[in-house]
């Protein structure tokens, strides 16, 4: 089967980015919310899903959460409690074992927690996170982030530098800009909503 | 099973049929399957632990082959060879693993040229001739319609077996499947009237079952927290895979695949070619000489692997070998060696290991739960290849690297390389070399509507996003600076969209419209 019929599977006047009101025009365009905005679809779904996200829903509330706060642990956990934590959520969000009528929103989730768990479990990684947090930076979720401690990572390694080399300029100018707006793309999206209803 | 009843479907484009109406309160147990280059097996889920299906004859291995004889195909499933000479003569097609959805430029096709059936190439990147001789008349076919052939006898095995009907199958594919190939698998599941649940890199469904034995022996539900780091090493006639697995609590999170078409069928070739004249014994040094590169690529594959996994040697837990070459002595040193381990796994059969995590899988994806937690299990998926698009001339920018978790959702920013360049060229393919010929080719869509702006102002998004049954989407958007709307409607497209003569769309694009329609990686502007 293959059902490449994503509309009838996404909630009605549901467009892919979200936008439903008036342009954003004061946003830069680092805000650009592809990795939270396109929709994920259930392939293999038998029944139609239809799930309806709300604010108040504690699977959305997850995009202002810390990478600690995603996996449920402490700042001074250890790798063994971090990949423990990553397992456990894993069985709970993971598509594969979510129930029916919230995968989609299990999936979102799922892939945050899988970012959380990238970085903090990589040692260099976790302690460019950690400088950063300490920095006091406002800490929502980001995917700009997670990639810019991929970047960092990644430039000590001498064999992949040419290989990414045009890869990470994108991301380094990406990430760069995200450091002028401290604010999720989430977090402007529900206040912009907010303000708008 | 006197009458067989065969119900391939033409081969077009119709893989959407659907839908079996089976009871909706009992969900059908998916059956796994193992197709492997020369041979095949089929399990299930019966209840409490895997049961591996036998033919008539008994054989829970069944050699892949069809023959072609007067009007009715007959696969191997049911038919028996009157001589092992049969599969000689023209008229058996077999390795369809190998030849399935690879162009007549692939070197792996050209060396099945010298099979006794007929493989034909014209080396201008389509799909290649293939026929079998019947008759004294080469009658024509194709690896899809073979492999569906062959799906239809196991089917009915099965069904006769279970008294049943089987529709959902979890079937093993090498690692270094493309997804076009991919599509190829689910093409000939579709003609056999079977539907595809999960398509499972072989080595992730052994790492499934060895998750399974660590639960069932460990006892370890979350408790400890303890992680077991494995090494699969999985070769076969056709396909050398490797996987590094982390398992805890039934839970195994594939952290990196590695794959190669190398298998027993190259050290068979390379032995037959150069220890020739055949019955004459080689010696040991000499078979290791002439299969010295495939022996290479099986460490470089394991190396590579552990480095993406970024694991030590030293947290090896487990080293787990599978498949007809894992009993080859020279594979077993390289493999300890690398691994710097004295003792393989003793716990799964080499032969069935692939076969009993699919039907693990299989249950697993159907839903079907177990009082004693057998089946409390979870895969958490890595891509094998990375997929990104054509930018910077003719190099491949990656979007989502290989080794990546699955789900997977990434996005990169692309700008135009004109002034008021109106369109732009989205060409995705999938693979790890840095320019776009030497990975595969997935398909293409052009985005229009840019606005006028002089080159490097538009800000192009591609996004791509890999689902939980590796379902591939790509998005583009185009925005301008200052504006978060896309000013264009987005697109979506599911890949792979190529079909045949994939070789060469990618070159026709190229002539036609040169780098009028190209992409460059954003830059940051100071």
């Amino acid at each position: 089967m293959k059902c490449y019929k994503s509309s009838s599977i996404l909630t009605t006047n549901h467009h892919p980015f979200f936008y439903k009101q008036q342009p954003i025009s004061s946003l830069p365009p680092s805000s650009f919310p592809s990795t939270l905005s396109y929709p994920t679809r259930t392939r293999f779904s038998s029944t139609r899903i239809q799930s309806r996200l709300t604010h108040d829903d504690p699977v959305k509330q997850s995009q202002d959460l810390s990478f600690y706060d995603l996996l449920g642990v402490t700042e001074s956990v250890t790798l063994p409690e971090i990949k423990q934590a990553y397992k456990q959520l894993a069985r709970k969000y993971h598509p594969d074992v979510s129930p029916p009528d919230r995968v989609e929103e299990y999936t979102d989730r799922f892939i945050r927690v899988q970012e959380a768990y990238e970085t903090l479990s990589d040692p260099r990684r976790r302690v460019l996170y950690d400088r950063d947090l300490s920095m006091g930076f406002s800490f929502s979720f980001s995917g700009r982030r997670r990639n810019r401690y991929d970047e960092e990572v990644v430039e000590e390694k001498s064999e992949w530098k040419a290989k990414w080399q045009t890869q990470l300029s994108g991301l380094r100018r990406r990430s760069n800009q995200k450091d002028n707006n401290s604010m999720s793309w989430a977090a402007r999206m529900r206040r912009q909503q907010q303000d708008s209803c | 099973m006197a009458e067989q009843e065969y119900t391939v479907a033409s081969d077009s484009e119709n893989t959407a049929e659907e839908k079996s109406s089976s009871s909706p309160s009992l969900p059908e147990i998916a059956v796994g399957i193992d197709i492997g280059t020369s041979q095949c097996s089929i399990a299930v889920w019966n209840g409490s632990q895997v049961h591996i299906l036998r033919n008539t004859r008994n054989q829970k291995l069944i050699k892949s082959f069809v023959t072609f004889k007067d009007e009715v195909p007959a696969g191997g499933v049911s038919n028996q060879l009157a001589h092992e000479q049969e599969m000689l003569t023209g008229a058996a097609i077999f390795n369809m693993k190998r030849l399935i959805g690879r162009v007549d430029t692939d070197p792996v096709v050209h060396a099945s040229k010298n099979l006794p059936f007929l493989v034909q190439t014209l080396d201008i990147g389509v799909r290649p001739f293939i026929a079998a001789l019947v008759n004294n008349a080469w009658r024509s076919t194709t690896p899809e319609e073979v492999l569906a052939i062959f799906l239809v006898e196991l089917r009915l095995m099965a069904e006769a077996q279970l008294k049943r009907p089987v529709r959902n199958v979890v079937l093993t594919v090498p690692v270094s499947f493309s997804r076009f190939q991919l599509t190829r698998i689910e093409r000939a599941c579709a003609m056999a009237g079977l539907h595809v649940l999960r398509l499972m890199p072989e080595p992730t469904a052994i790492a499934l079952l060895y998750a399974q034995q660590q639960q069932m022996t460990t006892h370890d539900n979350m408790g400890s927290g303890s992680e077991r780091l494995a090494v699969i090493f999985n070769m076969g006639a056709g396909y050398c895979d490797v996987a590094v697995t982390a398992t805890a609590g039934g839970v195994s999170q594939i952290k990196a695949l590695a794959g190669s078409p190398i298998g027993g069928e190259d050290i068979l070739q390379n032995t037959m070619r150069h220890i020739a004249p055949p019955n004459e014994e080689a010696s040991g040094l000499e078979f290791e000489e002439v299969n010295r590169k495939v022996f290479e690529e099986c460490e470089r594959l394991v190396v590579q692997c552990l480095r993406d996994a970024r694991v030590e040697v030293g947290d090896i837990d487990d080293v787990i070998m599978v498949g007809g070459c894992s009993y080859i002595p020279k594979v077993r040193t390289i493999i300890k060696n690398v691994c710097k381990k004295d003792e393989i796994y003793k716990g799964v059969n080499p032969l069935e290991a692939a076969v009993r995590g699919a039907a693990l899988e299989g249950a697993v994806t159907s839903g079907i739960h177990d009082p004693f937690g057998s089946l409390d299990l979870l895969t958490i998926q890595a891509t094998p290849l990375a997929v990104g698009v054509r930018a910077n001339g003719n190099k491949f920018i990656p979007v989502i690297p290989r080794n990546t978790m699955v789900p997977a959702r990434k996005d990169l920013f692309f700008t135009t390389v004109q002034d008021n360049q109106k369109e732009a060229l989205i060409i995705i393919y999938e693979g790890e070399g840095e320019t776009v010929e030497e990975n595969h080719l997935l398909g293409y869509f052009k985005i229009v509507g840019i606005p006028p702006a002089p080159k490097g102002v538009p800000e192009i998004n591609v996004c791509m996003d890999i689902d939980a049954s590796n379902a591939l989407r790509v998005f583009a958007a185009v925005l301008m600076p200052g504006s978060s709307t896309p000013v264009v409607p987005v697109i979506e497209v599911r890949m792979p969209t190529v079909d045949d003569g994939h070789g060469w769309c990618a070159q026709a694009l190229n002539v036609k419209y040169g780098a009028t329609l190209d992409l460059i990686t954003l830059q940051r502007k100071m």
